[in-house]
Order: structure tokens, then C-alpha cells, then sequence
């Protein structure tokens, strides 16, 4: 993914709103009536969330012109989370050898007490 | 000070069950640094300089013998307070670096400089850890930027992830 298709995607994702029209697409498509039920927001301003969404490719719409059904493009936000989630695996998993080598520095530090005594 | 609460950065924290002064030492002395960097299965052989201006270099080794190197310098070393230092990940394998950026070109380096402050919190018996990444790379801090953290990096990440899972 090019730094301005990252751009997009993390911008797009940067509103709550717009999080929570992906996570209902996520379980299924939907048209603008159903997804601005929950909202209490009006069809134009639901509209507008769905450009951004189309615009930064985490969504397709379809092409019947009364119903236009929009439905979730998993791919840019999986190239988001694959490139975040190396950095934090890197960390998640240095800091759990850490913790079980701190606990055995300790039993040994233990043992060694012992002996000397 | 409001400037620094939107700095776009990465926050881990652990608490460990060990003496702050002995954690900080995993962080310090190469043997102990050796024994747990990198990701499971990895292997580690490292030389480090902890004091102010002092250099280090870890090359973690993948289980299927791929090395990735760091190097870098210590800012600040306030024992056993917190450390705060440059990385580079320059010597990191193509495929790592294509992973930041599919189209990176001749750049040799698209993550840019990560800045990584480690703080030790006294806890008594135990000690809170706390791991932060800042990014030099333009792209990387504008697109983290663009997410509109005040409360830092990974919370969004986890919200994302949550996301990510249901798909």
C-alpha cells in the first residue's frame, strides 16, 4: 500500500462514527436507510461517512441507483493492522521473554542465596 | 506540554514480577539483553554502551537463520529510572522493509528512526514497564497523527484490531 492509500485509510478510520459502520458492515452489507438507523443521523451525513469510506477503498457500493448496497473491502484495512500488529508482536513477545527470564534470574538469585548460607 | 499528548507514538506496558533495579539491568547488561530480545524463537547476541551518547548493537537471528539488526545510541540512562534511546533498523532484511512501505523504492530505511523510551516504575517486588515508540518517518507520523490519538497509539490499534478480527 502506497504512504497516501495508508494516509487514507487511517484517516478514514479516525472517526468513530465511521468505525461503527464498518463493524456493522462487517456483518453483512446494508444500504444508507439501515445504516443510519442506529445513528439517529440524517441520510445525507451518512452519505458523506460512506464517500470517505469508498474514497479511501474500505468500501464498495453497489450499483443499483435507489439502493446501493455497501459492503466492507477487508484489504486496506488489513495492510493497516499487518504493518501495526509486526510492530507490536515484536514488543509482545521480547517483553514475554523478559518476564520468564526475570523469574528464573530470580529462582537462580535464590538458589545461590541458599548455598552460600 | 499539550504538543507532547499528540505525539503519534506506540505504548506498551507490562507489569513484571521482579525488582525494579533488576529489570533495568536485563535492559543493561548484555549478557541479560541477549537472553531475551526479539520474538519467540529468536536468538540475540548484543553489545551495548549504557551511558549517555553510548552505542549498541542487537542482531536478532529468526529461527530459519534470518538476522535483524539494531543499532543506536542512548540519549539519556537514568538508572534505574529510564532509558531512552535511538533504533535503527536499517540492516533489517528487504522484506521487512517492504512491509513498512510496498513502494519504498531505493529507500533504504522507509520506518525512519524509532525513538524508544523504556520507564521503570517502583512497584515494591514488582515493577510496571513501559515501552514507547516514536516514529521519525514522516508518513508513519502523519498517518498516526491523522488518528486523532490523545491517549496514545495502541488504544486505536486495539479498537482497529477488534475491527480487523470481526472481518
Amino acid at each position: 500500500m502506497s504512504p497516501d492509500r495508508l494516509d487514507m485509510t487511517f484517516s478514514a478510520l479516525a472517526d468513530p462514527t465511521r468505525r461503527a459502520i464498518l463493524a456493522r458492515l462487517a456483518s453483512g452489507e446494508a444500504s444508507v436507510t439501515e445504516l443510519a438507523r442506529p445513528f439517529e443521523m440524517s441520510l445525507p451525513a451518512v452519505s458523506k461517512h460512506l464517500k470517505v469510506l469508498e474514497r479511501a477503498g474500505l468500501i464498495a457500493r453497489g450499483r443499483e441507483a435507489q439502493w446501493r448496497p455497501s459492503r466492507l473491502e477487508a484489504g486496506p484495512l488489513k495492510d493497516v493492522a499487518d504493518w501495526v500488529d509486526h510492530y507490536r508482536k515484536f514488543w509482545d513477545e521480547s517483553l514475554d521473554r523478559l518476564e520468564v527470564y526475570l523469574k528464573e534470574l530470580q529462582a537462580q538469585g535464590k538458589k545461590d542465596g541458599r548455598k552460600k548460607h | 506540554m499539550a504538543a507532547k499528548s499528540i505525539e503519534p507514538e506506540f505504548v506498551i506496558t507490562r507489569v513484571l514480577e521482579a525488582p525494579r533495579e533488576l529489570v533495568f539491568r536485563a535492559w543493561t547488561d548484555p549478557g541479560h539483553m541477549a537472553r531475551w530480545s526479539g520474538p519467540r524463537g529468536f536468538t540475540c547476541t548484543c553489545e551495548i554502551d549504557p551511558r549517555p551518547g553510548g552505542a549498541y548493537r542487537l542482531v536478532m537471528r529468526s529461527e530459519d537463520g534470518v538476522d535483524y539488526p539494531i543499532s543506536g545510541v542512548f540519549r539519556e540512562v537514568v538508572e534505574p529510572e529510564r532509558l531512552v534511546m535511538t533504533m535503527d533498523p536499517t540492516g533489517h532484511p528487504a522484506q521487512w522493509h517492504d512491509l513498512v512501505n510496498p513502494n519504498r523504492g531505493d529507500d533504504p530505511n522507509p520506518a525512519g528512526q524509532l525513538i524508544t523510551t523504556a520507564t521503570f516504575e517502583d512497584l515494591g517486588s514488582r515493577t510496571r514497564l513501559t515501552v514507547r515508540t516514536r516514529f521519525e518517518s514522516d508518513a508513519i507520523r502523519d498517518a498516526m497523527l491523522k488518528m486523532g490519538m490523545t491517549e496514545g497509539w495502541s488504544q486505536s490499534l486495539e479498537r482497529l484490531e477488534e475491527l480487523v478480527a470481526k472481518i
